[in-house]
C-alpha cells in the first residue's frame, strides 16, 4: 500500500510541475477561447486586470515578480520552545548520530 | 541567412531566467504582453539594465524593445566574457538579481569574466552578496567548477534606496562541461557562520543582531561565529542600513543560508503600493527572525536552501549526459518555474520523487550535455 501511495504522490509532483502532458494543448486552447469572450467588455479599468490576477492562482500569473528568494513558506515558528528544538535536534552534530545515519540510509 | 525561428513567450515572469536559458541554448525568443495590463506597463528599469548587461558581455546579440516596452525580441549572441567590465545595476533591484544569471553565463563564456557591478549590495528581496560568497560559490564547486578565479570581492556596500555599493565578480570558464553529481546526503549541521554589516549607522546594531541570533543557536550548537563588517565613509554607500547573512555548514559540505537586511524603503516610482516603512525594525528582532528562518531552512532537509533551488536545477540540467541526483526540501515556486523553463528550453525533464520518510524531494535528471563551445580551442 505504501508503495502505491508513493507512486501516486510521485505522479502528483510531476504533474504539479509539468502539467498533464496529453491534455495540455487542449487546455491551452480553451484558455485562449475564454480570453476571447472576456474581450466583450471593451472598456475595462486597468486596475481590474490586476485584481483578477491577484485572486487567481500564482501559477497562472504571468507577471509574477522575478525573485529567487522565497519567504512565505518559512512560516515563522518559535524555535525557543523545547518541542521545536527537539524536532530538529538530530540535524545538528550535537544530536543523535545514529538517527541521522538512519535517515540517509533510507533514501 | 534564413529566417530566424523565435520562441514565443508571454508575460514578464522569470524574465532573466528566460534570457539566461535563451542565451545558453542559443534560442532566439520573443516575449509579449510584458505587464500590458499594469498601470505602469512594460519593462522595469532593472530588466532593461539586465538586457544592457547581456549586450555588454556577449557578441552579436540583438535586443529589440517596442515603444511601450511590452514586447521584447532577443537574439542571443556568443558570451565573450572579458576583464575590466563595468556595469551599473541601478537602484531598483540589488546586485544579487544580476549575479544569479551572470555566474552561469560566465562559466560558458569565451574568456574568463571579471566585472565590476555597482548598485545595491544588500537588500531584503534578493540574496545578498555575503550569501553569494558563503553559499553560492561553494555550491558551484560541487559541479566541478574550478575554484581558481572564482571570487566575489565586496569593495563597498550600498543599501536601498540610494545604493552606492561596488563588487567585483570573477568567474572562470569551464574547460569542457560541468560534472554530473549525486548529491543527496545533506549531512548534519556542524557549524554556523555569518556576516553582519552596517552602513552609516553605529556598529552597535551589529552586536545586538549577533547577540540575538546567538541566543537562539545556543541550544543547538556551540560553534557559531558571526563576523562584523562595519563600513564608514566612502565604503558605506549612500544610505543607512544594516543586515545579516547566516550560513549553516554541514558535515557533507552543504551550505544552507538565510539573509536579510534593513533599510529605508525604495522610492515610489515602482508604481506598486508598498507600505512605506518609516520605522525600521530593531536589530534584535532582525537577529531573531533571521535565526528562525535559518532553522526553518535546516528543518527542510535539502542539500541547498530554498533560495538556491533554481540554481541547483539549472546546474543539473546543464551537466553532460549523465544522471544527476539531488535532494531538496519543499519545492519553491521559483524552483518550479525553473524546472518548467528548463524543460521548454533545454528539453530536460526531471524525475521528481518525494521521500516521505524525511519529507524531502529527490530529483533526478539526465543533463542536456551543454559544452562550452565558445571557448577558444587551442
Amino acid at each position: 500500500l505504501s508503495e502505491r501511495t508513493a507512486a501516486r504522490r510521485k505522479i502528483n509532483l510531476m504533474q504539479l510541475v509539468y502539467g498533464k502532458p496529453e491534455s495540455k494543448s487542449s487546455d491551452e486552447m480553451k484558455e485562449i477561447s475564454d480570453e476571447g469572450s472576456e474581450d466583450d467588455e471593451f472598456f475595462k479599468p486597468k486596475g481590474e486586470g490586476n485584481k483578477i490576477s491577484q485572486k487567481g492562482i500564482h501559477e497562472n500569473d504571468v507577471d509574477i515578480d522575478d525573485c529567487s528568494k522565497f519567504l512565505s513558506n518559512v512560516s515563522l515558528k518559535d524555535w525557543s520552545s523545547d518541542d521545536m528544538v527537539a524536532s530538529i535536534r538530530d540535524r545538528f552534530v550535537t544530536g543523535d548520530w545514529s538517527k541521522a545515519s538512519l535517515r540517509n540510509q533510507l533514501s | 541567412m534564413g529566417k530566424i525561428q523565435y520562441m514565443r513567450l508571454k508575460g514578464s515572469q522569470n524574465l532573466r531566467l528566460r534570457l539566461l536559458l535563451s542565451t545558453l541554448s542559443t534560442t532566439p525568443i520573443i516575449i509579449e504582453d510584458i505587464r500590458a495590463e499594469a498601470t505602469w506597463p512594460g519593462l522595469r528599469p532593472y530588466e532593461v539594465s539586465f538586457l544592457r548587461l547581456l549586450e555588454k558581455i556577449s557578441d552579436d546579440c540583438r535586443v529589440e524593445i517596442n515603444e511601450t516596452g511590452t514586447s521584447l525580441k532577443y537574439k542571443p549572441g556568443i558570451v565573450m566574457g572579458g576583464r575590466h567590465l563595468v556595469h551599473d545595476c541601478g537602484t531598483t533591484r540589488s546586485i544579487g538579481y544580476f549575479l544569479e544569471p551572470l555566474i552561469l553565463l560566465g562559466l560558458f563564456a569565451k574568456k574568463p569574466l571579471t566585472i565590476r557591478l555597482k548598485g545595491i549590495t544588500n537588500d531584503s528581496k534578493d540574496p545578498c552578496v555575503d550569501t553569494f560568497r558563503s553559499t553560492t560559490l561553494p555550491m558551484l564547486k560541487q559541479f566541478g567548477v574550478p575554484s581558481e578565479g572564482l571570487e566575489l570581492k565586496i569593495e563597498s556596500r550600498g543599501v536601498p534606496p540610494l545604493g552606492g555599493g561596488e563588487v567585483v565578480l570573477s568567474v572562470p570558464i569551464i574547460q569542457d562541461s560541468l560534472k554530473a553529481i549525486t548529491w543527496i546526503d545533506e549531512g548534519m549541521v556542524k557549524r554556523i557562520r555569518g556576516h553582519t554589516f552596517s552602513t552609516k549607522v553605529s556598529v552597535q546594531f551589529e552586536n545586538i543582531m549577533i547577540h540575538a541570533a546567538r541566543g537562539i543557536f545556543n541550544s543547538f550548537l556551540p560553534d557559531v561565529h558571526i563576523f562584523t563588517d562595519h563600513k564608514a565613509g566612502q565604503q558605506a554607500g549612500n544610505s543607512p542600513g544594516y543586515g545579516i547573512s547566516l550560513v549553516a555548514e554541514t558535515t557533507s559540505g552543504c551550505y544552507i543560508s538565510a539573509d536579510t537586511s534593513v533599510s529605508y524603503a525604495q522610492g515610489k516610482e515602482e508604481g506598486e503600493l508598498e507600505e512605506e516603512k518609516q520605522e525600521l525594525s530593531p536589530p534584535e528582532d532582525v537577529g531573531i527572525k533571521i535565526a528562525n528562518i535559518l532553522l526553518a531552512e535546516i528543518e527542510q532537509g535539502g542539500v541547498v536552501d530554498s533560495t538556491h533551488q533554481g540554481l541547483l536545477f539549472l546546474l543539473c540540467a546543464l551537466c553532460p549526459q549523465d544522471v544527476s541526483k539531488v535532494r531538496v526540501g519543499k519545492l519553491s515556486p521559483y524552483g518550479i518555474g525553473v524546472l518548467r523553463h528548463i524543460r521548454d528550453f533545454l528539453g530536460v525533464k526531471f524525475v521528481i520523487k518525494p521521500d516521505p520518510s524525511t519529507e524531502t524531494v529527490i530529483l533526478k535528471c539526465v543533463g542536456c550535455g551543454l559544452k562550452n563551445l565558445s571557448r577558444k580551442i587551442s
